[in-house]
């Protein structure tokens, strides 16, 4: 029997914004934190409950991922961008503390370039979407699906409840490469965004990055790129951890939660 | 109406030269490592199988067939418009099919192009089909799986307005934009060379062959699931008011004809067997890059990938797809069979397979042709069927 991926904590929304469906996880009083996953939420979102205890914190499904709806027309992270715009306004969420993680990480990066006015403080959170000079980095979709839980972890046992017995489980195989399709649709291209440095300096709000020192997807090196670009961010790195820094190090959803108070 | 059966030889020009370590290949696609292609091997099977093609031709095979594949060794005719550039000169009877580029994988007006290049220089022989392209030729090439459907459309749009219209024409569309679509020269075949879809049967292709009037080769699909696309487009294709002719239900055959069954069986079945379970080895993750199926064809296909790239099991095989081995009166009477039931009379012998070496491809090739073509009699039952419709 898989792990419950979401405590029972969080109350569940249905948001239709621009005719998709997308669900949305909330929990906790206080302050808004917006946090954006990456490019899979199987393994949950249980890292987040201490975070509950100081902040109302908000986890949207993004579309074609999770419960969410399809909308094929989302072909670039531009429409992401424009679908937070909306369905911030649709939770009354005017400013928010943004964290995104991995593809979320380079959303909310995106978010913020853009409507910095509507980001107190940002936590970037072993953020894709940067090419470095050693390639590839982070291009999931170059990844047969079942080498990737392996590549997210450096401690295997801490994803292990979330998947599925069966390595060839229709169901699990179904719904992974429907969100590989999402990803497919936005990245197949260009897994990077040639742009976003160029706009970075925008991000003039508190920033702090965050990287697990044995990511296996996108290495911690690449966190050099980012700190080019955004100098004054603070930054942290966790021995022992993947990508998956959040599940795998309760230090590092601490230090979010310290900075961000 | 019964007469005789149109026969085609398709080639697949597969590069057989493995390392003896092939096997521990989980894939002979994609990420084959092409250090393995030797060209100076690789000149003597352009040689030898050109030679094959232009014998069919000889013979009095009606058609020779070739088509695309990237980045594998199963296939050695990633650009299949240059091998039918090179065939003409010598093939001076038979149709020329190109089945064929993806046409989403190249741009439409130089695809219109050089099927018109091909059908003046073969004074109007050409047949060209629009296969949407193997799961694999998506990570060979730069295209988005995730709208290859939208942009396949679009494209054979496109090329069916630059054969149609006069020039200049304009095309605004989601993938193109053409301020003078005008492409020189002009194919001679009125209004356009014979067009056929290429596909695996999924409801999206088949409804476009019936509203375009085109005609459909399915391909690795079973004998049961062909013979239901074969009735699906039928009516789906009444319904926009196209009748589609048996001539335009290519069926494709694996076929091995030899003195005696026992003969047949001891010479096919090893290089039918190569074909399977070596030619066509692949990962699913190559089958099916993202975005290229839906979710419920995923979980239908990854069903049917052990019959088809599983391990090879030539009873399985023969029960599952349309395989003649035996021997020219066994070959004739399966053939007149499968025409009456798929309404066809239109086959198109994979005659090559596999690793078969030249003698062999020549023996049958001499064979088909003389005792099995001239006797294939169909089309009779299935002209009564209609007319009492």
């Amino acid at each position: 029997m898989p792990a419950q991926p979401i405590p029972a904590q969080f109350k569940r929304e249905t948001h239709t914004i621009n005719g998709v469906k997308t669900i949305v996880l909330t929990a906790g009083k206080g302050e808004p934190l917006v946090f954006l996953h990456g490019a899979g939420i199987w393994h949950g979102i249980n890292f987040a409950l201490p975070w509950t205890e100081k902040f109302r914190v908000i986890v949207p499904f993004h579309p074609g991922f999770a419960e969410s709806g399809d909308d094929p027309a989302m072909n670039d992270m531009h429409d992401y961008v424009m679908h937070y715009l909306d369905l911030f306004d649709a939770l009354g969420v005017a400013k928010m503390r943004l964290v995104g993680f991995s593809l979320g990480g380079w959303l909310a990066a995106k978010f913020a370039v853009a409507h910095g006015d509507r980001v107190a403080r940002l936590v970037l959170v072993g953020p894709a979407g940067l090419r470095g000079k050693e390639r590839p980095q982070g291009d999931v979709l170059s990844l047969p699906p079942e080498q990737i839980p392996a590549l997210l972890v450096f401690n295997f046992d801490v994803i292990k409840p979330y998947l599925p017995e069966n390595p060839k489980d229709l169901d699990f195989m179904g719904e992974r490469y429907r969100e590989g399709g999402t990803l497919a649709r936005l990245l197949w291209e260009n897994p990077y965004d040639h742009k976003l440095p160029r706009y970075l300096h925008r991000i003039t709000m508190p920033t702090l990055l965050l990287w697990g020192e044995d990511d296996k997807l996108l290495p911690v090196k690449t966190a050099e790129l980012w700190r080019q670009h955004l100098p004054k961010a603070e930054f942290k790195t966790f021995k022992g951890a993947g990508h998956l820094v959040l599940d795998e190090k309760r230090e590092a959803v601490d230090a979010v939660a310290r900075f961000l108070s | 109406m019964a007469g005789r059966a149109r026969f085609d030889f398709i080639h697949f020009m597969h590069y057989v030269h493995l390392p003896e370590n092939q096997k521990d290949f989980p894939s002979l696609w994609v990420d084959f490592p092409n250090k393995y292609f030797d060209p100076e091997k690789g000149y003597s099977l352009y040689q030898r199988y050109l030679s094959e093609l232009v014998l069919a031709d000889k013979l009095g095979f009606d058609a020779i067939v070739v088509n695309e594949h990237h980045n594998t060794a199963y296939s050695m005719m990633p650009a299949p418009n240059l091998i039918a550039a090179s065939l003409i000169p010598q093939v001076r009877n038979a149709k020329i099919c190109v089945w064929g580029t993806p046409p989403n994988l190249e741009y439409p007006n130089r695809l219109a192009e050089e099927y018109a290049m091909l059908d003046v220089l073969s004074q109007g022989r050409l047949e060209v089909a629009f296969p949407l392209g193997t799961g694999m030729e998506y990570w060979a090439n730069p295209i988005n799986p995730s709208t290859a459907r939208a942009r396949y459309r679009e494209s054979i749009d496109i090329i069916l307005q630059a054969w149609t219209q006069d020039g200049p024409t304009k095309y605004y569309g989601d993938f193109y934009t053409y301020r003078y679509l005008n492409p020189w020269p002009r194919p001679v075949q009125k209004p356009h060379p014979p067009c056929y879809i290429v596909g695996t049967g999924s409801p999206e292709t088949i409804d476009l062959a019936a509203q375009l009037g085109f005609g459909y080769a399915s391909v690795f699909v079973t004998k049961s699931r062909a013979r239901e696309l074969n009735e699906k487009l039928r009516r789906t294709a009444a319904e926009h008011g196209h009748h589609i002719s048996p001539e335009q239900l290519p069926l494709q055959v694996i076929t091995y004809v030899a003195e005696t069954e026992q003969k047949a069986r001891d010479e096919g079945i090893d290089h039918i067997r190569y074909f399977f379970e070596d030619a066509l080895r692949t990962t699913p993750t190559f089958l099916a890059p993202p975005g290229y199926l839906s979710v419920e064809q995923l979980k239908m296909r990854a069903a049917l990938a052990d019959k088809l790239h599983g391990k090879f099991d030539f009873d399985n095989v023969n029960e599952s797809f349309f395989v003649a081995v035996g021997t020219a009166d066994q070959v004739v009477a399966q053939l007149e069979q499968w025409g009456e039931q798929m309404g066809t009379n239109h086959f198109v012998m994979l005659a090559a397979p596999g690793n078969m070496p030249n003698w062999k491809v020549v023996k049958n090739l001499n064979l088909i042709a003389q005792d099995v073509i001239p006797r294939v009699r169909v089309g009779a039952a299935y002209e009564r069927r209609v007319a009492a419709e």
